[in-house]
């Protein structure tokens, strides 16, 4: 349970930035947008070209979107790793875990299903 | 104009749901013309229905769940008596009736009686175990308050305005589908579940908040009372399945509204979407109901035992386990819909597995019994007796947790009486202990023992008498929602049921009569001390019912057991501290936000029900003003001056101190 | 109360397991902390509501019904002007936020009126469409695909529109009452809730329309 310990008084809102200088924050936000904007355009690129492996292009585009979703996070959102973000993480990681589950685990089981017992259409079709 | 609505939609030609409308209304309305004329309204306004204050809110949960406890009770007695007597004839209930019966029946009794009965007592209870003066959010818990009356409305108003689905409590499609379900019964479910889905999804962030981020000085995680864990724990599934009950009934009304194909037979729709969403609700949602009673059982068994909590920390690691394992057997619902065998073996050891840290918990009760003075009181009477039961309903669950032996108990009486058992058995026995264990808190007076006995024994024997023949009936293969039945052998088994639904009915009157004597010997029962059971957490050590801002001084915490110790302490110390320094509290002021918002919130829900389109943008216009007017208030709290603390404060040490002295003396 | 507050003393004592040094909690957080924390579970849990849409997309992808398929629909131009939009609009946001907590007035309405436009280009494009779609018969109805696209995109759409109301009634809260604390909160809130809007967003155009597409 080490990882329940208590928030200190210096416990921050998600959202909030440890940082008070306006120019360094402002250069925080425009480091996050172009980074954001430089996965977006990678992207983009790799959805549509032809000089990558093929079958690779889908895992591509996944890792790029969590790559840029961390940005986010980080940048816009400043959740970050320190002591005092240690609630915001763990809620962070508890949503995380329960979208995988609901994500994966409904494409797992209805690909079963649709192995085992297909859609009524489907059936309907084979007929 | 109005939509689907015509005079048609009430149904002028079936004498029950007319007549148990009727007297519904003609009640209301006496209740109403009462309050009226006995000039009650401008308190109750005051005090109870614009306030935000944690305790209020959580008592009106608790009767609004006792109220629908009752329509969900006359629901059960209907549907028993039914197949008491529908052997080779057709019973007193046409089946589009019957079919209502049992979708209200489990309806109401999951999202308006289990869910307002625990938010409700987890409300009342847990900021005072933290030690903190309110809840994180008092305005919004006062919204999601009124946002789950509002569901229960329009349950009700489905009695005698158009119908209730006809579907089952999950309103599976294709039959909830617009083909196989044309009238507005499945609307009335569907959005009555959202309308009251907010409610829970804001009741369940409030919950968060508060446990994690507003305890008092001193209160460490491992230092929180169990229920205080388990809270953490439901609602945590709260905020994280109720979005997918959101999410799944809109696809649903989506498809009945504006011909979308989720869950339909054509376009490529896939109705088994449907299954394995709302199952990723409907797993946790059982855990979100049975947290919180394991948490109220915790509480009963050490104060009445007179020992701290034995194995704590393994309590507070089996709830945390359960609460992420709840979320990973969903599967289990479904076995017999063609998963296939990978899927299912690995769902039927998950939910095995999740026997394991519920098994933790009975031996940890167990083992705090162990060697203390144990008082049998009410609330400790219905933790035994929920060891008892629980313990056979969760053998039973682990039955049907073996895919094969799912493929032969699957929809039967056995899995209806599985169920039950640990739902009555657990959450509904957590209920009634954690309501008889908290109301000298809430109310400043006791329960009447001899009645709550009573009522416990009814119940017990009750609820045995009512669901083992059941059990056997699915043994010998009767499905679950029978209108009527051929089959011979399965006869007398309804038939003891039926007697079993009579002692369940006889054990809801002696809680009627307990709450009539108890409020008439009030002044023999007062708790003068605040600690009517010697208990062990904060929430004793204040008065009872606690002053508006629960502590005059904010309790600092130094161990498990946060009240026992000082109460020890304050003996071994004799009372030799001078006087506290008061301060003036700020408190949040009331507000009406809550209750304006729930009436454009119902406006809106019937509106779309039948259809009417300018009623629906009329309520949604009315509910976002209604929070700008809120967000425009400037002053939203007000404060209690040092000397009104004082005041109150000192009247109730002076009691506590004759109390402590007593007890020290002997 | 008295005896809450006599047994204040001796620390350390009382807990049967403490080991060594005990971190004594301090007691409640600061308001902004409890609301800050309040609606990043909200978040959280919206997330998770989004997060059926885009398993119920994932499973229907495959179920055109015969219809169009997302190669054939998607635009990507359009939508890589609606994603910069968006990302732009979560930098003029943060703006704001800086400009909120320096107490610059000008700034902030600048911000906040930049923020606004942007998500009214996205929601216009969006909206165009979505219009396009249905115009060529292509609309919900057509096939269980379709049905699950609308919904996904639909569902972060009303988002934005919901943000916008929001973002037009915080303007209205600043002009009218200046930056009070309850009101910087709100705008905490706010940013929190545009900024998490955008991570929705990189999920859509990389599920729905960079992957719907790929053949």
């Amino acid at each position: 349970m080490s990882e329940l310990s208590d928030h200190s008084d210096t416990s921050f809102a998600p959202g909030d930035e440890g940082e008070h200088d306006v120019g360094a924050r402002v250069l925080g936000y425009v480091i996050g947008l172009a980074l954001a904007l430089l996965l977006t355009a990678t992207s983009f690129f790799v959805a549509g070209t032809t000089l990558v492996w093929q079958p690779s292009i889908p895992v591509a585009l996944i890792v790029l979107a969590i790559a840029q979703m961390g940005v986010h996070l980080v940048f816009f959102l400043h959740i970050t790793t320190g002591p005092d973000n240690t609630n915001n993480v763990l809620a962070l990681a508890f949503g995380l875990f329960i979208v995988f589950l609901v994500v994966g685990g409904s494409v797992w089981i209805m690909s079963h299903l649709n192995q085992n017992m297909p859609p009524m259409d489907q059936i309907m079709r084979m007929q | 104009m109005l939509g689907k609505l015509t005079w048609s939609a009430i149904p002028f030609d079936q004498p029950i749901p007319l007549v148990a409308g009727g007297v519904v209304i003609v009640a209301l309305l006496a209740v109403l013309i009462w309050v009226v004329v006995k000039g009650h309204l401008p308190y109750l306004w005051r005090e109870w229905i614009t306030s935000v204050d944690h305790k209020r809110i959580g008592v009106m949960y608790v009767l609004l769940a006792s109220v629908m406890f009752l329509r969900g009770g006359s629901d059960a007695i209907l549907m028993r008596i039914q197949q008491a007597i529908a052997y080779q004839s057709q019973g007193y209930l046409p089946p589009e009736h019957y079919n209502q019966i049992f979708s209200a029946h489990g309806t109401i009794m999951i999202f308006f009686v289990a869910m307002p009965f625990v938010i409700g007592l987890m409300n009342l209870v847990v900021p005072l175990q933290l030690g903190v003066r309110d809840v994180a959010f008092p305005t919004l818990n006062s919204v999601g308050f009124w946002l789950t009356a509002t569901g229960a409305l329009l349950v009700n108003l489905s009695l005698v305005i158009g119908e209730f689905a006809r579907t089952g409590w999950l309103a599976f499609p294709p039959l909830s589908g617009l083909v196989y379900s044309p009238g507005v019964g499945v609307d009335y479910y569907a959005w009555s579940l959202q309308i009251s889905g907010v409610g829970t999804l804001v009741a369940g962030i409030n919950l968060v908040t508060t446990v994690l981020k507003l305890r008092t000085r001193g209160m460490n995680y491992l230092r929180m009372p169990m229920f205080c864990w388990t809270t953490l724990a439901s609602s945590l599934l709260m905020v994280a399945a109720f979005p997918i009950l959101t999410a799944t009934l809109a696809m649903l009304l989506l498809d009945r509204y504006l011909g979308f194909h989720f869950f339909t037979n054509e376009a490529g729709g896939n109705v088994m979407i449907f299954m394995n969403l709302i199952w990723a609700w409907g797993h946790p949602e059982v855990y979100i109901l049975v947290l919180p009673a394991f948490g109220i059982f915790s509480e009963v068994v050490s104060t009445f035992s007179g020992k701290p909590l034995f194995g704590y920390r393994s309590m507070v690691l089996a709830t945390m386990a359960i609460c992420v394992i709840s979320f990973m057997v969903w599967l289990h619902h479904f076995f017999t819909m063609g998963a296939g065998p990978d899927v299912n073996a690995i769902f039927g050891i998950a939910s095995m597995i999740i026997a394991i840290p519920t098994g933790v918990k009975i031996y940890n009760w167990l083992f705090t019994m162990y060697g203390g003075r144990i008082r049998f009181t009410t609330p400790m009477l219905w933790s035994v007796g929920f060891m008892v039961t629980f313990i056979i309903g969760g053998l039973t669950g682990v039955l049907v947790a073996v895919p094969p032996a799912d493929f032969i108990l699957h929809n039967s009486m056995f899995l209806v009486a599985h169920f039950h058992n640990v739902i009555i058995g657990g959450v509904l026995f957590g209920a009634f202990a954690g309501f008889t264990y908290w109301f000298p808190k809430a109310f400043g007076f006791r329960l009447d023992e001899r009645w709550g006995k009573a009522a416990f024994w009814c119940t017990f024997i009750g609820f045995y008498v009512t669901f083992i023949p059941l059990y056997a009936a699915g043994m010998l293969g009767m499905t679950r929602r029978m209108q009527h039945y051929d089959v011979a052998v399965w006869r007398p088994w309804m038939i003891v049921a039926v007697i079993g639904m009579a002692i369940l009915t006889m054990a809801v009157v002696c809680q009627v009569v307990q709450l009539v004597v108890s409020i008439r010997n009030r002044e023999s029962l007062r708790d003068r001390t605040g600690d009517p059971w010697d208990g062990r957490s904060l929430e004793w050590a204040t008065s009872s019912p606690p002053p508006v801002f629960n502590f005059a001084i904010s309790p600092d915490v130094r161990g498990e057991d946060a009240y026992w110790e000082m109460k020890a302490k304050a003996r071994q110390q004799q009372f030799a501290h001078a006087q506290p320094e008061y301060q003036d509290i700020e408190m949040p002021r009331n507000s009406p936000t809550g209750f304006v918002c729930a009436f454009f919130a119902s406006i809106m829900g019937f509106a779309l029900i039948w259809h009417i389109w300018w009623m629906v943008i009329l309520g949604l216009i009315g509910a976002w003003a209604t929070f700008v007017v809120f967000a425009w208030r400037d002053h939203d709290e007000y404060v209690i001056p040092a000397a009104d603390v004082a005041r109150i404060d000192r009247a109730n040490i002076e009691e506590r101190r004759n109390l402590v002295s007593l007890a020290g003396s002997v | 109360m008295a005896i809450a507050a006599t047994a204040g003393h001796g620390h350390g004592h009382g807990d049967p397991h403490h080991i060594g040094l005990v971190i004594e909690h301090p007691g409640p957080a600061p308001k902004r902390v409890v609301t800050g924390f309040g609606f990043w579970i909200f978040l959280l849990s919206d997330i998770v509501m989004f997060s059926c849409f885009f398993a119920a997309y994932a499973v229907l992808l495959g179920q055109t019904a015969d219809g169009p398929k997302g190669a054939e629909l998607f635009d990507q131009r359009n939508v890589a002007i609606e994603t910069v939009c968006l990302l732009l609009s979560s930098f003029t946001c943060g703006m704001a936020s800086i400009a909120a907590d320096v107490r610059n007035r000008l700034w902030f309405y600048l911000a906040m009126a930049a923020t606004g436009v942007l998500g009214l280009i996205f929601l216009a494009l969006e909206f165009r469409e979505f219009a396009a779609l249905v115009a060529r018969g292509a609309g919900p109805t057509r096939s269980a695909f379709l049905t699950a696209f609308f919904t996904l995109v639909g569902c972060h759409g009303l988002h934005v529109t919901a943000g916008i109301l929001w973002l037009l009634t915080m303007m209205a809260q600043v002009f009218a009452k200046g930056f009070r604390a309850d009101i910087m909160r709100r705008l905490l809130c706010f940013a929190l809730f545009w900024h998490a809007l955008d991570i929705i967003w990189v999920a859509v155009f990389s599920v729905v329309y960079l992957l719907g597409s790929t053949p």
